[in-house]
């Protein structure tokens, strides 16, 4: 077991820029997973991790050694691929075995470990399969098996179940999660999906066009997203925002949009009074912090009902605001028809305000 | 053809509740062809391959039990061609002669050839240097026999010159002492060929599965263990065809031999092919020539076999390793 810490680490493909500058520390025995969409560098800084990647500047630590010029055999890692990548020629038994053997294991601990490992995973009766005859997900079990029966340093995950199909994957979260706090190792998991991320990692780092945006828990990266981008990733239905003017009146904010009013909160006010650059703001809000209701009050804004999607759970609803739309989340036995007017209240003790010039949050 | 049931008297145009409709194509195209229609297809084809190649064929065996060419006439003889093989020596020194040559030449031109695609395999320089590789095998054997054969000459000769300045060699041509003629042939089948098996074995390298190689170099796995166990089973199914093609050829092929040496000296070159030439074109015993090369013909289909069952042994002995 051991920690990890990279240190402004960059990585180049020729003139392109990959990684910029990254730095993450992620504690001995903690699962962290680096979130972000395709090509935002994501694998990269796990291929450099596992040593598949030259790092072009910057160090990698594995506890306190520094492993920039180990060989992958050298750095005591396994690694789970995203299209698994087992020996076609050999059974699930003799994939799980060739790391050890590798490594001139003796028989018995072979034959040990697999055992641990495929009780773990539901595999027994599979091992004297070829890689040919499994399903999409005992694949991917497989390949989690030949990564754990090493008991390595570290685990690295590169998307590894996004080829399952959603039932399985949902399945998968809750145990991959499960047999990292069994086995107590620190776990680097690559992915795209933020469900992944934000059900199963202690921390998250989103990164974005290979830079890190942002590092913390998820309810860190939920909440308190540090600018609009990370905002807007994160959570589905997606945050919904509004381009919005600040007047100041008797000593409070009031956000000014071409369709609504609101107050802005005294704390909230204080916060942006230091801060605030101009007057325009990025106002965001998520689809579940918005009520809707056929009743008006004093806070709600007017919209137009546009379509309702039925989800089963809850219902989402797209509203026609005034030179804007908005999603809401709501309860499944709303019921408004297409064209109809609806009140929206805004949980504006939730809502978030963000530069409109460079995205950063102000709260 | 068969009409389709659903054409109309007025062919393609149909009318449906009314309307005038134009189906998407024709409907005698949507007809398929009947297994007849294929035959006449291939015919002109199946044709001049009988011509050139399974009538002749059938033609060497009814040779092979003949006496041809005789004052009396072609005379049935039954076995007594093969018969006579038996008992001739210059018949078994060219098997030796064959095999020996064959087996350097195969050695060698694996052993280089795989190592030079793996050099090549994603160099910076990779294009330019596998044409610049390939330019041996473009040559006609015939020239490149006569090409080496200036080379090897040992008054000009710009190899004898070099070889003789390192001191490898004496004054004899390389291809004018029977010790080494046959070591002349070698040469020039490794240098015409190995661009071969580099080309056969770089395009099997391409199709190595990059995650496999990542994943055993995570597992632990050294470059060279890497090559042995993940990249090696990959190029298996290339480099048999490679082995196949050079190890016909080897067999087949005389006329670098014939350029070169002719067979000589003192015959330590006549492989069975040259021998089977001698006979059949030099002394025109067809019957006797058209036995030699029938046997040439059932041990290559022999070796052909063993060889693609010795090349899916280790595929399928990996299969079941762990059961």
């Amino acid at each position: 077991m051991a920690s990890v810490t990279i240190t402004n680490v960059w990585k180049y493909y020729g003139k392109t820029v990959a990684v910029k500058d990254l730095n993450i520390h992620c504690e001995d025995g903690e699962f962290v997973s680096v979130l972000g969409p395709s090509g935002c560098g994501k694998s990269s800084t796990l291929r450099m991790l596992a040593g598949l990647e030259h790092i072009s500047a910057g160090d990698i630590h594995f506890g306190d050694m520094r492993v920039n010029e180990l060989e992958p055999k050298d750095r005591d890692i396994a690694m789970v691929f995203e299209n698994y990548a087992l020996y076609p020629h050999k059974t699930v038994y003799e994939n799980m075995a060739n790391p050890l053997r590798l490594r001139g294991s003796s028989e018995d601990l072979i034959e040990k470990r697999i055992a641990f490992a495929a009780e773990m995973l539901e595999i027994e009766h599979l091992l004297q399969r070829k890689p040919m005859e499994l399903s999409g997900g005992q694949k991917q079990r497989t390949a989690i098996g030949r990564a754990i029966v090493r008991e390595p340093k570290l685990f690295l995950f590169d998307e590894p179940i996004a080829h399952l199909d959603a039932k399985l994957r949902a399945r998968m979260r809750g145990e991959l999660k499960l047999m990292q706090r069994r086995l107590g190792t620190t776990m680097i998991y690559v992915t795209h999906d933020q469900l992944e991320a934000m059900s199963m990692a202690d921390r998250i780092a989103v990164m974005h066009n290979g830079v890190l945006q942002q590092l913390g828990t998820p309810q860190e990266i939920y909440n308190h997203p540090v600018n609009e981008w990370v905002a807007g990733f994160v959570g589905e239905p997606p945050m919904n925002f509004f381009d919005c003017e600040l007047v100041e009146e008797g000593g409070r904010f009031v956000l000014v949009h071409p369709a609504f009013r609101q107050m802005v909160s005294e704390a909230q006010s204080a916060l942006l009074r230091g801060a605030l650059r101009g007057t325009s703001v990025r106002m965001g809000i998520r689809p579940d912090q918005i009520s809707i209701g056929g009743k008006s009050t004093v806070e709600s804004v007017a919209g137009t009902i546009k379509v309702t999607e039925p989800l089963g759970g809850d219902t989402l609803v797209n509203v026609d605001l005034k030179n804007a739309q908005l999603l809401v989340k709501t309860h499944p036995d709303f019921s408004g028809a297409m064209g109809e007017t609806c009140h929206l209240t805004f949980d504006t003790g939730r809502w978030h305000f963000f530069a409109s010039d460079n995205g950063i949050a102000y709260f | 053809m068969t009409q389709n049931k659903n054409a109309t008297p007025e062919g393609v145009v149909r009318y449906v509740e009314g309307a005038k409709v134009l189906d998407y194509l024709p409907q005698v195209f949507n007809v398929k062809p009947s297994s007849s229609y294929y035959f006449w297809l291939m015919a002109p084809a199946l044709i001049v391959l009988a011509a050139i190649s399974i009538y002749p064929f059938f033609w060497l065996i009814w040779m092979s039990l003949h006496n041809v060419g005789s004052s009396a006439g072609d005379t049935f003889v039954g076995l007594k061609n093969f018969e006579k093989l038996l008992t001739d020596d210059k018949f078994w020194i060219g098997w030796g002669l064959l095999f020996k040559y064959t087996a350097f030449c195969m050695f060698f031109e694996i052993a280089i050839g795989v190592l030079l695609a793996v050099i090549l395999n994603g160099h910076r320089f990779e294009n330019i240097l596998v044409t610049v590789f390939l330019m041996p095998m473009m040559m006609a054997p015939a020239i490149a026999g006569l090409v080496w054969y200036y080379l090897f000459n040992s008054t000009f000769g710009w190899y004898h010159w070099l070889m003789q300045s390192l001191g490898i060699l004496g004054e004899t041509s390389i291809i004018g002492s029977t010790d080494t003629a046959m070591a002349a042939l070698i040469i020039v089948d490794i240098w015409q060929w190995t661009p071969l098996i580099t080309l056969i074995t770089l395009a099997g390298l391409k199709r190595v599965p990059r995650d496999q190689l990542e994943a055993n170099m995570v597992d632990g796995a050294s470059a060279f263990r890497n090559f042995v166990a993940i990249t090696l089973p990959n190029i298996y199914p290339f480099l048999l065809i490679g082995i196949m093609l050079r190890f016909m050829d080897n067999f087949r092929f005389i006329d670098v031999i014939l350029a070169l040496t002719g067979g000589g000296p003192a015959e330590s070159t006549k492989v069975l092919p040259v021998y089977l030439f001698d006979v059949s074109f030099v002394f025109f015993k067809l019957g006797r020539g058209a036995a030699i090369a029938l046997t040439l013909l059932i041990v290559t289909i022999i070796l052909c076999k063993l060889l693609v069952r010795v090349f899916e042994g280790p595929a399928s002995k990996r299969t079941d390793m762990g059961s």
